[in-house]
């Protein structure tokens, strides 16, 4: 998946020179940057910006233009500039809200833990500010390779988070972990939106085709396998941007279990896949400039 | 048959049970890498065979044993440490 590589390492660049902006000359600065960088983004990658129009004409459900474009991609620098404080630990001037919390705090005191699905919506900085000003229970972060050497890199130049370890996927143990972290009653993030990089056994992909915005696209099997191996209770969780050093997080119940039966597991994994699309779905439809997957997510594009 | 093949063929078979294999238990071999290359298990498949192992043998296997690497090396490691810890 090189596109995925590609990006990430521009987003470092790109993290890297606005920490830089910000250090010498403060947070206006780096706003005003944002607009040649938004801009420099949408002229240099022409893939993105094509994947980008798919998917806003369908979550819009209108074509859509290069103000639309515009839109998305400066609200991913936004929270790119965002990244700098929020990984930092500084929240003076931001307004997170949050709602969803009482309904969180519930399955946190019934000490099963908690599976948290996110998105790549919005910003899992903003979320993870929420579980460092004061989650009562350890909170631990499954990511892929690349989401996991950014935040590494930044936590090596910044006071790490206090709350949350990342655990990278790709390790044989890095499902045990997230285990124990829920015996222990811990909450345990993992974005189910975007299908693995990596071939599961037997070279097969652990994806599922289901329904998003009106056409089936491929969503990771592994996040609800876990939830149904391990029956924790599931919530979804996001922090969408709504302005400038403005997030709203939500936490929203999803499942109280996740029943995998034997004799008919693809079809609850499936199940289960399904009805993540359907509520990520709403949630794209309601913030379309908030989808930060810049990739042809339907797989469509290619295709001659 | 001597112990340690017995006890190799037993925990291949709960591999192939537990995961849903395709493959036939005796057509692991007992010296290939059980993730990645050989089988090409996944992370998801570690913590399914480390929960059948508890309901089976009674005992935990650990993220922070340090050992790891080690015992998931081969279906002949797994083996051999499910020996020495099972507790039924």
């Amino acid at each position: 998946m090189s596109w995925q590589r590609q990006r990430e390492r521009g987003s470092l660049g790109a993290l890297r020179l606005m920490g830089w902006v910000i250090t010498r000359l403060g947070y206006r600065a780096a706003w005003l940057l944002l607009y040649p960088i938004t801009g420099y983004f949408l002229l240099s990658s022409p893939r993105q910006r094509r994947a980008a129009r798919l998917f806003l004409g369908r979550a819009l459900g209108r074509e859509a233009g290069w103000r639309d474009l515009f839109r998305l991609f400066f609200t991913f620098s936004a929270t790119l500039l965002d990244r700098v404080f929020l990984l930092d630990g500084q929240r003076r001037g931001f307004r997170i809200e949050v709602q969803g919390m009482e309904a969180l705090d519930a399955r946190i005191a019934a000490g099963r833990g908690c599976i948290l699905l996110g998105a790549h919506i919005g910003s899992f900085d903003a979320l993870r500010a929420v579980a460092d000003a004061g989650c009562p229970v350890e909170v631990v972060a499954l990511m892929h390779g690349d989401h996991a050497a950014i935040s590494r890199d930044f936590f090596a130049q910044h006071a790490a988070s206090r709350h949350t370890t990342v655990i990278p996927l790709g390790q044989p143990d890095a499902m045990l972990r997230a285990k124990e972290c829920l015996d222990r009653g811990g909450l345990v993030g993992i974005l189910a939106d975007r299908a693995p990089a990596m071939p599961g056994r037997t070279g097969g992909m652990r994806v599922v085709h289901v329904p998003f915005l009106g056409r089936p696209a491929a969503f990771p099997e592994g996040p609800h396998i876990l939830a149904g191996v391990l029956g924790a209770p599931v919530m979804l969780a996001y922090g969408v941007w709504t302005g400038p050093r403005r997030y709203q997080v939500r936490f929203e119940p999803f499942a109280e279990r996740i029943v995998l039966d034997r004799r008919r597991r693809q079809e609850a994994i499936a199940e289960a896949a399904a009805a993540y699309a359907l509520r990520i779905e709403a949630v794209a439809r309601a913030y379309p400039y908030n989808w930060f997957n810049f990739h042809d997510f339907w797989e469509e594009m290619d295709a001659s | 048959m001597s112990s340690a093949l017995a006890i190799e063929s037993e925990v291949a078979s709960l591999i192939v049970e537990a995961l849903h294999l395709e493959t036939r238990a005796e057509e692991i071999d007992p010296d290939a890498p059980l993730f990645g290359e050989g089988l090409g298990l996944d992370s998801i498949d570690a913590l399914e065979i480390a929960l059948a192992i508890s309901r089976r043998y009674g005992f935990q296997l650990r993220s922070d044993d340090e050992r790891n690497g080690q015992i998931f090396a081969s279906l002949r490691n797994l083996a051999a440490h499910i020996e020495k810890h099972r507790q039924r």
